[in-house]
């Protein structure tokens, strides 16, 4: 969207309160959604929730093709439809729902500079394993994302996709990494977090902000999300203040949701965190 | 270490060590870290299409990428963050993120991309400094690269349209070099006294823009307005890279062993400096102000109309 436009709809966002019937779009809980997906989506369900605004959420096969930017999650609130963390987070705040307004110049910076780091590290060694790693994307990634659709065309989205994603890799200069150097970034990834969370309830001490709900998505999926081995798991576990960290924000805003979803926990997901 | 180790990089140009943005974190942090190794040019020789640059070439093995490169210097014991924190290391991992997924695809639009750019500045640099017949191919496969990248990472995948990514990546790119510039403050380094990594990584990226004469700037532009960014690039390059007989006053630049800079006469130099800055904003501000010369309408400078972002904070 050019910059005009973009203030425009700050605008018309800032005209209207938060409606009781916001609806946030994901693929299929059970059988469709990937590793990367369901991580954002948490992300920015985390991030309503610590805002206080309700949502409710709705999971669709296409829901990749609904989005205005091919990503999922999206929201529809209103009649406008915002996709990804960052401009919901923008969206939220036209409508005067803020969780970084206390944080100075520098807190900010460094806060934007985090989450590129997790969008950067995490959220890319994520879709690497998913889709460059070939066992996985023959055993998990491949047969999910097209379990919606009938012969021949989930082979051709699915191969589709993972073109694309490895075009994407290729770009970056990931698609010449092994999968140990995926896990070893994400390792110093964990570890740069876990220094700056060091002891705190969160990563900017009071109160928390989109950068522990983008955290929180990220780890939380990886920790609760079986792939063909538990060696990403591992690697985050052996950090035991994000841990905490995961459990404290579980408990605090999604108690009452995991009581309530605890029989619909998919094979895929194990549910909450061990 | 037996055999000198090597370091092949593009060459120098615009006033700069190198004009690549990769090429130039390693030269700072060599310079920080006072690693003594041989850094030779790749201008022409075959390597301009055939390495991946920079590259370090050490007893038989060969480490490509800044990271790795950075990472191969400290096992070897030459590390400039020693003094840090884990935490400011947290910050440092942080930071170069921000700089690689914000500021990295505009850098890349501005000397790739934009044509007036590509034409008339990027192009002939890399086709002068390549040997025949790779000049027809070397800056050609640089741009189209670039152009892969923004697109597959900005871009929003129906609209593969690089014009609708442009906004999106300046607005972001501003935003980057307004944090960057909040983050470093009054310093003289990102963290403290002594120069890191971090600088390395930010002198890599904003010194080809601070000090290359592009045509159509409007990133270069809204950099001049950042003060301390100019200021750290000019003191890194004064106090790092400048030769020792060059400079008659400042025999305080240290070369490859750790001399303490002379910090009074540094001082003297940014507070100079950053004298001279503020009488050239002020006197722009003075020619452009409307109200003070409003016959004068006609002769306002045609960039303050094309400004679409407002001057940062």
């Amino acid at each position: 969207m050019s910059l005009a436009a973009e203030a425009f709809v700050s605008q018309i966002a800032a005209a209207e309160p938060w409606p009781e019937n916001a609806t946030l779009y994901q693929p299929l809980k059970e059988d469709q959604i990937l590793l990367s997906d369901s991580a954002s989506s948490l992300a920015v369900q985390t991030f309503l929730r610590m805002c206080g605004l309700p949502v409710l959420v709705s999971c669709r096969a296409n829901a990749e093709y609904m989005s205005p930017s091919g990503k999922v999650p999206f929201i529809h609130v209103g009649n406008q439809v915002v996709s990804e963390l960052g401009p919901i987070v923008q969206f939220t705040k036209a409508k005067g729902h803020s969780l970084s307004d206390g944080l100075d110049d520098v807190q900010r910076a460094e806060m934007k500079a985090y989450m590129e780091l997790v969008n950067n590290m995490l959220l890319t060694a994520e879709l690497y394993i998913q889709w460059c790693d070939d066992h996985t994307a023959t055993e998990i990634s491949r047969p999910r994302y097209s379990s919606p659709y009938s012969w021949p065309l989930n082979h051709i989205l699915a191969y589709q996709k993972q073109w694309e994603v490895r075009r994407k890799m290729n770009a970056i200069g990931w698609s010449g990494k092994s999968l140990e150097q995926v896990y070893e970034d994400v390792s110093q990834c964990c570890q740069a977090l876990s220094q700056r969370l060091g002891t705190q309830p969160y990563f900017f001490s009071k109160q928390p902000t989109e950068l522990d709900a983008l955290v929180f998505g990220h780890l939380f999926t990886i920790l609760t999300t079986q792939l063909t081995n538990d060696e990403l798991a591992e690697k985050v576990k052996s950090y035991t203040n994000l841990l905490s960290f995961c459990h404290r924000i579980e408990q605090t805003y999604f108690k009452e949701h995991e009581r309530e979803s605890q029989s619909g926990s998919s094979r895929h997901s194990k549910g909450s965190l061990p | 270490m037996a055999e000198p180790v090597e370091l092949f990089c593009w060459g120098g140009g615009w006033d700069l060590p190198s004009v690549h943005t990769d090429s130039l974190v390693v030269l700072a942090y060599v310079k920080f870290s006072g690693a003594k190794l041989a850094v030779k040019s790749i201008d022409w020789t075959w390597r301009t299409i055939t390495a991946s640059v920079p590259q370090l070439h050490y007893e038989g093995t060969t480490v490509t990428e800044p990271t790795q490169i950075l990472n191969f210097l400290r096992k070897q014991r030459f590390n400039a963050d020693f003094e840090l924190t884990a935490k400011q290391g947290a910050d440092t991992m942080a930071y170069i993120a921000l700089l690689e997924e914000k500021l990295r695809p505009t850098l890349l639009h501005t000397f790739w991309v934009d044509a007036e750019n590509y034409a008339n500045l990027t192009r002939p640099w890399f086709t002068s400094h390549s040997p025949f017949p790779l000049n027809f191919f070397v800056p050609g496969r640089q741009a189209s690269l670039a152009l892969s990248r923004i697109l597959l990472t900005k871009a929003e995948s129906p609209l593969l349209n690089i014009t609708e990514v442009e906004g999106k990546i300046y607005s972001e790119a501003k935003e980057c070099l307004n944090l960057l510039s909040h983050r470093l403050g009054n310093f003289h380094f990102f963290f403290g006294d002594t120069p890191t990594s971090l600088d390395a990584f930010v002198f890599g990226h904003i010194a080809p823009l601070f000090k290359a004469p592009l045509p159509s700037g409007q990133l270069q532009k809204h950099l001049n307005q950042l003060d301390n960014l100019c200021q750290f690039c000019n003191a890194i390059l004064k106090n790092y890279f400048t030769d020792p007989p060059a400079e008659k006053r400042m025999d305080c630049s240290p070369t490859a062993n750790h001399d303490p800079v002379d910090a009074n006469l540094q001082k003297l130099t940014q507070l100079v400096n950053k004298e001279s800055n503020l009488i050239e904003k002020m006197d722009d501000n003075l020619r452009s102000s409307p109200q003070h010369r409003p016959h004068r309408h006609e002769t306002k400078p045609l960039a303050l109309a094309g400004e679409r972002i407002s001057t940062p904070p």
